[in-house]
């Protein structure tokens, strides 16, 4: 596979910027990159997803234009995401074979050809399948062979992982590595994309590396060593934009949320820290690592199994985000048009929600007082709106965004823990919202900022801490640089 | 790029509002035709033929606008209607009513239950409730008819107020105070907002089970006062009572806009939908068309008034 010249905008982020990329024949080509950097956009465009803005694409020495994944499927292409997209309660042999059934004369479906067909190809990888289980019943790390082998019998010729390796074990791991081993010597390329650098090292030929849409560099396996490929991906140490004043953290003052020993299987393994008024913690980590459901823990929104959590040095029970609310903490969940706001009523009374009786009197909506509070923040955050009556739902993502987070300002909480907040946001709105945030740390506040993007992270933050597997593997001042970040959080495969 | 096509002028909906200018179309179409359509009597007359199912059409616009379904208010209605006759025997009717309007509070109160906290889907478990207070019916009234000879009871139903009908009096009663707590109490905004997206309601610190389950509990009590009207209005209630009335108080709710999807809706563009049927349904009357015609017209009607709602709202 080549790609060209590859370009994809969306609105406001240019995703990929002057693509050129080369996967051989039998060849394990690994992608890596931050999050954000593009892998998940340069997939979809390989496949048929996304449709690309410029450039070309040559799969098997011929340009192709696909205009669906169903199209890459039959040319030869297969995508193992993260979620499987196998059907659950069929069995291992008819989702390997869905749609490429083969019938008798009479129209029925050919059983005895079929399980022919599977065992040939298992046994080419040198692996076996219980071929009748129901692969609901299966575990994981089989299911993702069932992938494989579906993939094979569409006669891939072409393999994308996406995080092949996350929730198997070590001894799955292995066994997927031998069996990518088969696949090469059966002629179909692999192309790897995943965070874990200690794999890349064991089993890719090439790696190329991504940041911010960019191209960094394709390097042959064997010519790098770890710490060049993490300073590939993260880049020359950026000067901090932002710390250039210190937030609102005056000496020797009490924590204002504490932690101890958070347990909620199976994410959450037994976090304690920290935070204090007036400063911007930090929390980033890998996808999987817990960053969101320790931020809904703390919030109330799922049940705590174990631990403490205190305000101001005193133990409050958090069985609710009525709770918490009540305890000054507020969220803005990482996805905000599933959780934060509801998109088919109004700006305004999605802003007043959270605190609808201090605008009522005797039961009756003060209307008046909503709207005067929404236009104070559409003017205090910029948010581009037609008026406080326009319906969210035809507000931008950037617009949404502050439009979540007004609805917890207005709540005037002493914690406000964001989840993601620049998600999908242009990077003008996203420089904005760091901005927004530094500022609620001067007035006080205590801002929770949890985000997978470390060059975010250590921009905004006063301190960091890394979560890993649920538990904090690590804590960082501000000043950091974001290599020894990355180190922390890769940690995984030592 | 999707262009999104934004139906609002001068802040009025296109979409939302659509019924209320085939109902004046329709009305200016009518007084053409036959004249004296217009007409006081003719108007109270329609107004009057509503009310019953235009009471209980307020209840079920809340549970619908909460992201609910509600199809047990038939059965309600016999059974509220059937008690009310019956607890004439041991009690003032002023007593009968009030207790009834319990009943039918404690039935929706079971309805939100099951459907909020037992996440049983709505239509199903009213679907049982339907089944189970029909059942009660029956035990209540032994499979017979009931009757009740009070004429200061008789006024509910059958009395006048000046020219205008009680029931229409209760209706526009109904109509106005419902009206006002679904658009300017904190009651009907958690009431859109929850039936707009429950899970982003409760992480906003919202008792959402409480207000999900009122909702249901508004739609048994409408439907209680409902069969109080009707038992007034026989002076008698049979087992049978009521059946299908569930349809078309639901008819009417999303034939006035009232998105199945929930969160948002309007009491009064339900009445509108009330009168709509009402007025179709005379027509046909008036023309002599067969009734099986009047089912299949009143279901391509319902039809084409949701499909409308949910496919505009797939193309966005």
């Amino acid at each position: 596979m080549r790609v060209r010249k590859l370009n994809k905008s969306f609105p406001g982020v240019k995703a990929l910027d002057d693509i050129d990329l080369e996967i051989y024949r039998d060849e394990v080509h690994a992608l890596v990159g931050e999050n954000g950097a593009g892998k998940s956009t340069l997939i979809k465009l390989l496949v048929g997803a996304y449709q690309r803005d410029s450039g070309e694409i040559y799969f098997s020495n011929q340009k192709v234009e696909f205009d669906s994944p169903a199209q890459a499927f039959q040319s030869g292409i297969s995508v193992i995401y993260q979620e499987n997209s196998l059907i659950p309660q069929l069995t291992v042999i008819q989702n390997i074979f869905l749609g490429m059934e083969s019938f008798t004369s009479l129209g029925l479906i050919n059983e005895d050809k079929i399980y022919q067909g599977y065992l040939d190809i298992s046994k080419k990888l040198g692996f076996e399948l219980p071929p009748y289980e129901e692969v609901r019943n299966l575990g994981v790390a089989e299911q993702k062979l069932v992938e494989i082998l579906k993939a094979l019998i569409h006669k891939a010729k072409f393999i994308i992982m996406d995080e092949p390796t996350a929730s198997l074990s070590e001894n799955e791991i292995e066994h997927l590595f031998r069996i990518i081993s088969e696949l090469k010597s059966n002629h179909v390329s692999v192309l790897y994309i995943t965070h874990i650098l200690g794999e890349v090292f064991r089993i890719a030929d090439r790696i190329t590396v991504l940041r911010d849409g960019k191209k960094i560099k394709t390097v042959f396996t064997k010519d790098v060593n770890r710490d060049e490929v993490i300073t590939m991906m993260v880049g020359e140490s950026l000067k901090d934009a932002y710390i250039s004043e210190p937030a609102g953290i005056k000496k020797g003052q009490q924590p204002v949320l504490k932690v101890e020993n958070l347990y909620r299987k199976p994410r959450i393994n037994g976090v304690s820290f920290e935070a204090f008024p007036g400063e911007v913690l930090g929390i980033t980590g890998l996808t999987g690592a817990g960053k969101t459901e320790l931020a809904r823990l703390i919030f109330g929104a799922d049940k705590l199994q174990g631990g403490l959590i205190l305000i101001n040095n005193k133990s409050v029970r958090i069985r609710s985000p009525l709770d918490a609310v009540k305890n000054g903490i507020s969220l803005i969940p990482e996805d905000r048009k599933k959780d934060a706001l509801i998109l088919i009523l109004e700006l305004y009374k999605n802003i007043t929600l959270p605190t609808l009786i201090q605008f009522s009197s005797k039961g009756v909506l003060l209307n008046r007082k909503e709207f005067d509070i929404t236009q104070y923040f559409i003017k205090k955050l910029d948010i581009k709106t037609s008026g406080v009556n326009q319906v969210m739902k035809y507000l931008s993502g950037g617009n949404q965004q502050k439009a979540a987070i007004s609805k917890w300002l207005q709540t005037e909480p002493k914690v406000l823990i964001m989840d993601e907040p620049t998600q999908g946001i242009d990077v003008k709105a996203k420089v904005e919202i760091h901005t927004i945030v530094r500022n609620l740390a001067k007035s006080g506040v205590c801002v929770i900022f949890v985000s997978s993007e470390v060059s975010e992270v250590v921009k905004v933050s006063d301190r960091i801490l890394v979560l890993s597997h649920g538990r904090i593997s690590g804590e960082f001042k501000h000043g950091v640089r974001q290599e020894e970040i990355m180190r922390i959080i890769l940690k995984e495969d030592e | 790029m999707n262009k999104k096509i934004n139906l609002n002028l001068k802040g009025y909906s296109i979409k939302k509002n659509g019924i209320l200018f085939v109902f004046i179309l329709l009305c200016i179409l009518l007084s053409i035709i036959t004249p004296g359509f217009l007409s006081w009597a003719n108007i109270l007359n329609i107004l009057r033929q509503s009310s019953i199912i235009g009471i209980m059409a307020i209840g079920t616009t809340f549970v619908i606008i909460g992201a609910g379904f509600d199809i047990s208010v038939g059965s309600l209605l016999a059974l509220t209607a059937a008690m009310c006759v019956g607890l004439q025997q041991h009690m003032h009717w002023g007593f009968a009513i009030l207790l009834v309007l319990i009943v039918g509070a404690l039935v929706g109160m079971l309805n939100g239950f099951l459907a909020a906290k037992i996440h049983i889907p709505a239509i199903i478990a009213t679907l049982g409730t339907m089944t189970i207070v029909r059942g009660l019916v029956y035990l209540y009234t032994g499979g017979y008819p009931l009757y009740v000879d009070s004429q200061s009871f008789a006024f509910i139903g059958k009395g006048y107020l000046g020219p205008i009908p009680f029931p229409v009096i209760i209706l526009i009663i109904m109509v106005i105070f419902w009206q006002f707590i679904l658009v300017r109490t904190r009651f009907g905004r958690y009431t859109c907002a929850l039936g707009g997206n429950k899970e982003a309601v409760r992480l906003s610190g919202v008792k959402v089970d409480f207000y999900h389950i009122l909702t249901f509990v508004v739609g048994g009590l409408m439907a209680s006062m409902a069969g109080v009207v009707y038992a007034s209005r026989l002076l008698s209630v049979t087992p049978l009572a009521g059946q299908g009335y569930e349809l078309d108080a639901i008819a009417s709710t999303v034939i006035g806009g009232t998105s199945v999807s929930g969160g948002e809706g309007s009491v009064v563009r339900t009445l509108i939908g009330v009168l709509l049927l009402t007025i179709i349904a005379n027509v046909f009357n008036l023309l002599g068309i067969h009734i099986y015609v009047q089912y299949v017209i009143k279901g391509a009607i319902i039809l084409t008034a949701v499909g409308f709602d949910t496919y505009s709202k797939f193309r966005e």
